[in-house]
């Protein structure tokens, strides 16, 4: 059997190329995600790590033990404690901590500036060099007093060079300190602007913020004081990783979810592949059989066959991955600075766990397709043609199906009512596995009814696409997958997002605001505003400038019947119907001494009011009132304000730039929303669009998959369409054929998949998103899907071009004596 | 293998079959393949079975390869009754006794000529030892393919893939050989060449053969010939 085999391989290593494929992009997917999620976690040790990586054991504070550090620094280390211990260690010890001093130059200036002009950190370095986290830029290492290093970003910032001379901390503990060096260290809680030498550190030990947090120790600790913790230095870090590693673990854990859903697209593939090429075969395994060999040889030799395959394909995208993963690192790295990636040693599990789940999913996908071929007679390979196997839907499938069906539906129902995610979830795999389940039944009518649009002319691709209902359900069920998952996704965002406008409309009606105090806003600074690109529309608001109690600089006293022109929430908050309320956007202001239902005086000029506080937020700092009161408070009113609502496009950085310019000139003040609400749309969108961009390696695969059904269909209709040339169809008329079949399947793939995806958005808002924010709506994204159709049809005609191409190739006379 | 009944009269049979009766379908549906089949085949004879098409030949000759079960009566082959033997054991019964020509798609079309010819050894799990090579180039010099053993069946003319086929099934030197329309697809002279070649490998290496046929011509290449109609042997 081995000839068999390997010949067999040869012969069709063409063919079982898409199913490796499918298979490559999975286990590369798994690995690339292994790769990020180690290089995030060795990017952690290059930094947090380092102050112990030198070190075999390291002495904390229990952080749920009564508190013995500084009182600045609760969990940190009793401080004579630490000092008593390091002292008893000597080089073996190296402190961990810091000292916040005030620092000068040599004259007495302040050293740096801004808000931290004149202060500096200090912490200690260690005296063996191997515990030595601080990497040397220039010069060298303190080693006495009056020495110290200084951080390369501060020494920069600074201005500071080695041999200048600063003065650090005050009083009798001032000391004149020479830099001898510059050093880098990477980010972590220890991390200070200067290091000296421990002696020098404890110099400052009575300053109020002086503390030790933990010693990393090199050898052994020895017996240590009550309320110091000893571990070793590989469990503490490892420990310390435990926080990021929860963040990193959730997206690992999501994007592993992500892989899952393309393993099993590529399953619903490879197994979709299989059967087409054992089903081709048929006929090479009745032959087989008659000359003598059992159902157990032609079944090794077939499993066989797809392990190599298996091997051979995970084997490639292990390779695939780690070299995508290697060379994703530093590219994250360079767009997002933060996340501080290393590159990792080979994470080996994850390899070897990409390799495994690869081989698995071959050997799972082909274990059906395989059993299927034990079961051909010998008699087969008698007969002129092998017949298509016309799998008749079984009864127990669709009892099955229809049971998988109601108890699904009957739990998303349960979910509604009840807002429970499991329900939903437990549901949606039940309803979804139900659907898959009734392919052979459901996918050829659609795909029926959808080829009726076609005309006549698309009746052969129709007949043809439903030749096989098992093999076409197969073929569309893999991109189902993924378009209804990328439709729900879509839906759910979409809802989610206008639900979120809705609740942003309500409590920041006014995109910005304009307000001057000091004289009223001219006419002329309105015709600018609206004259700024992405305004869209911009009013002036009269009121008068008034002191309100509680409120230390004077506020404009606004009323606003025309706010409707701009206001998001169509004017409603500036109505005030009551007289004796006052308005106030409470969140404009840092620290306001007024709660919601104070009573306040407001005064203008002579006149005042007595008015009760109604907190509503965005429109900045200015109070809104009836028109009654502010007739009440001043009998001329001058416009105060400008409210702007901006257009949908614009850019809401340079907007709020150009108004800043225009506000500034005129000795105005603004406050916008538009900042805010855009960094959040943007978390929204890349949210949106990750999500969109793992789910588009399911859709990959999938398509890979049509591609692979429609080539390998090509192959076994070669007689035929020999055929149908020969009867006259052109080449251009066979490549439409099939590329009319090849979309026919997306199509319908589609359309179901977007129905279902839509369904279960609608499932989702119902339980999770209503139970968030009351007043969201549900909102279907019409373009966004009509894309993704139209993607998709695309996408299959593209999956046609080459089997097409293959098909029109043969010439009648050849495809007529091909056996 | 299991049961092996011999009996002194069957030395010289290859094969026979006793009230040998097929139906297919049920009820009116129902066709009666094979009514009621007595037959024996000598060793090293070159029989004909023919008939017209729907006579039931090629019925009998699938009962008699154990390729098909009858539905009632006894097949011995080898003195085998092959009604005993389970897939398994008949699958390799029929490696082992019988050989296969058939009217098309006769070989693997991933195989070269010469790996086909080995196949029944090596499904056998025998070493394709230096003596099955030499064997398998005699076979191929006897008909004619030694210069084409390292082709693939697609690269063979029709006759030569017969020809490549008939050394297959002899390579196990078979009790029987079952040649089903070998003929059917090949012109008249390479049929006469095909016809001869089994009529040789009868006279010259006693090899039984049973041929199915409905061409006159072909059927008078063999020692005798039993013609078939409406299931029964006339």
């Amino acid at each position: 059997m081995r000839t068999v085999f390997l010949a067999s391989l040869r012969t069709h290593t063409r063919r079982y190329v898409a199913a490796a494929i499918a298979v490559i992009a999975s286990v590369a997917f798994v690995v690339v995600i292994g790769v990020i999620t180690s290089g995030a976690r060795a990017g952690f040790m290059a930094s947090s790590g380092a102050p112990y990586r030198g070190a075999d054991y390291v002495v904390d504070a229990p952080k749920d033990g009564p508190s013995r550090g500084p009182s600045c620094c609760p969990d940190t280390l009793d401080t004579s404690d630490a000092i008593e211990l390091i002292d008893r260690l000597g080089d073996n010890a190296s402190g961990l901590g810091r000292v916040d001093l005030s620092a000068h130059r040599e004259g007495g200036a302040p050293l740096g500036s801004g808000e931290s002009g004149g202060m500096t950190t200090v912490g200690p370095i260690a005296a063996a060099e191997d515990l030595r986290w601080q990497k040397l830029v220039s010069g060298r290492f303190p080693v006495r007093m009056g020495e110290a290093v200084m951080h390369v970003w501060d020494a920069q910032a600074q201005d500071v060079a080695v041999g200048d001379r600063i003065r650090v901390g005050e009083g009798a503990t001032a000391t004149e300190l020479e830099v001898v060096g510059i050093v880098v260290s990477p980010t972590t809680w220890t991390q200070a602007s200067m290091y000296v030498a421990w002696p020098q550190y404890l110099q400052w030990r009575d300053q109020p913020t002086w503390h030790v947090g933990s010693v990393a120790v090199r050898g052994e600790v020895g017996p240590v004081q009550e309320g110091m913790r000893v571990w070793s230095a590989d469990e503490y870090v490892r420990n310390g990783l435990a926080g990021l590693n929860n963040d990193t673990d959730m997206i690992a854990l999501m994007l592993v979810l992500f892989a899952g859903v393309a393993l099993v697209v590529s399953v619903l593939v490879v197994a979709n592949t299989f059967s087409i090429l054992f089903a081709q075969r048929l006929r090479d395994f009745a032959l087989l059989r008659c000359v003598g060999a059992t159902r157990r040889q032609v079944l090794g030799s077939v499993r066989r066959e797809a392990a190599a395959v298996g091997v051979l394909a995970s084997l490639t995208g292990t390779l695939i991955g780690a070299g995508l993963g290697y060379g994703l690192l530093p590219m994250i790295n360079a767009l997002a600075p933060t996340t501080p990636m290393a590159a990792p040693a080979p994470p080996v599990p994850w390899l070897l766990g990409g390799f495994g789940i690869g081989l698995l999913v071959t050997m799972v996908a082909s274990w059906l397709p395989t059993r299927h071929v034990v079961a051909v007679s010998p008699l087969a390979a008698l007969r002129p043609q092998a017949a298509v196997m016309h799998t008749a839907t079984g009864r127990a499938r669709l009892a099955l199906a229809a049971l998988l069906l109601v108890t699904g539906l009957a739990l998303l129902g349960m979910a509604m009512i009840m807002d429970s995610m499991v329900f939903m979830v437990a549901g949606g795999a039940s309803v979804f596995t139900g659907i898959l389940l009734v392919g052979p039944v459901l996918v050829p009518r659609l795909v029926r009814v959808t080829g009726a649009l076609l005309g006549p002319a698309g009746r052969l691709a129709t007949e043809n696409a439903v030749r096989n209902p098992r093999r076409t359900a197969a073929t569309t069920a893999a991109l189902l997958v993924g378009v209804t998952l990328t439709t729900a996704v879509l839906t759910g965002m979409a809802t989610w997002r206008a639900a979120l406008d809705e609740v942003n409309a309500r409590h920041h009606p006014i995109d910005a605001a304009l307000t001057s105090l000091d004289k009223p806003i001219t006419s002329d600074l309105l015709d600018r505003v609206r004259r700024t690109p992405g305004v869209e529309q911009a009013i002036d608001v009269d009121g008068a400038v008034a002191q309100v109690t509680g409120f230390d600089k004077p506020l404009p006293v606004l009323t606003a019947p025309d706010a409707g022109q701009v206001a998001r929430d169509g004017g409603a908050f500036a109505r005030v119907e009551q007289p004796g309320t006052i308005r106030i956007d409470l969140s404009a202001f840092v620290d306001p001494s007024i709660r919601p239902g104070d009573q306040v005086t407001v005064r203008v000029g002579d006149r005042q009011a007595q008015l009760r506080v109604v907190p509503l937020s965005g429109w900045g700092k200015a109070g809104v009132v009836a028109p009654d009161t502010l007739a009440q408070l001043t009998d001329a009113p001058e416009p105060h304000a400008i409210w702007v609502r901006a257009s949908a496009g614009a850019d809401p950085l340079k907007l709020v730039d150009d108004l800043e310019g225009l506000a500034d000139a005129a000795g105005a003040q603004l406050d916008d929303q538009l900042q805010a609400q855009a960094a959040a749309n943007r978390e929204l969108d890349i949210l949106t669009w990750s999500v969109l961009g793992l789910l588009g390696i399911s859709v990959a695969i999938a398509l890979i998959g049509i591609a692979n059904t429609l080539g390998l269909s090509v192959l076994e209709r070669a007689r035929e369409n020999a055929l149908l040339r020969a009867l006259g169809f052109t080449r251009r008329q066979l490549r439409r054929m099939l590329a009319a079949e090849a979309m026919l399947m997306s199509v319908v793939a589609t359309l179901l998949g977007t129905t279902i995806g839509v369904g279960f958005a609608w499932v989702g808002y119902e339980t999770v998103v209503k139970r968030a924010l009351t007043r969201a709506v549900m909102l279907i994204p019409w373009p966004s899907l009509g894309v993704v159709v139209l993607t998709a049809a695309l996408a299959g005609l593209l999956a046609a071009v080459l089997p097409a191409r293959r098909a029109a190739r043969v010439t009648p006379a050849a495809g007529l004596s091909l056996d | 293998m299991t049961t092996t009944t011999r009996h002194a009269t069957q030395e010289t049979l290859a094969a026979s079959a006793r009230g040998l009766t097929k139906t297919y379908g049920q009820g009116d549906a129902q066709v009666h393949a094979l009514r009621g089949i007595d037959l024996d085949l000598p060793r090293g004879r070159f029989t004909a079975i023919m008939g017209p098409s729907g006579s039931g030949k090629s019925t009998l000759m699938h009962c008699l390869a154990g390729l098909d079960q009858a539905s009632g009566g006894t097949v011995t082959v080898a003195g085998t009754d092959l009604g005993s033997l389970d897939d398994d054991a008949l699958t390799i019964f029929r490696r082992e006794h019988i050989g296969f020509v058939f009217q098309s798609f006769n070989l693997l079309p991933m195989l070269t000529a010469l790996q086909n010819i080995v196949l029944p050894l090596e499904l056998g799990g025998r070493r394709i030892d230096h003596a099955a090579r030499q064997r398998a180039h005699t076979l191929a010099d006897t008909l004619g393919v030694a210069d084409r053993l390292g082709h693939r069946p697609a690269e063979l003319s029709g006759g030569q893939q017969q020809r490549v086929a008939i050394a297959r099934a002899l390579i196990t030197q078979p009790d029987l050989l079952f040649a089903d329309e070998p003929t059917g697809n090949l012109d008249s002279t390479t049929s006469a060449e095909v016809l001869d070649h089994l009529r040789r490998s009868a006279r010259e290496l006693g090899q039984t053969i049973v041929m199915v046929t409905h061409e006159r011509d072909a059927a008078a290449y063999a020692d005798d010939v039993v013609t078939m109609q409406d299931g029964r042997i006339v």
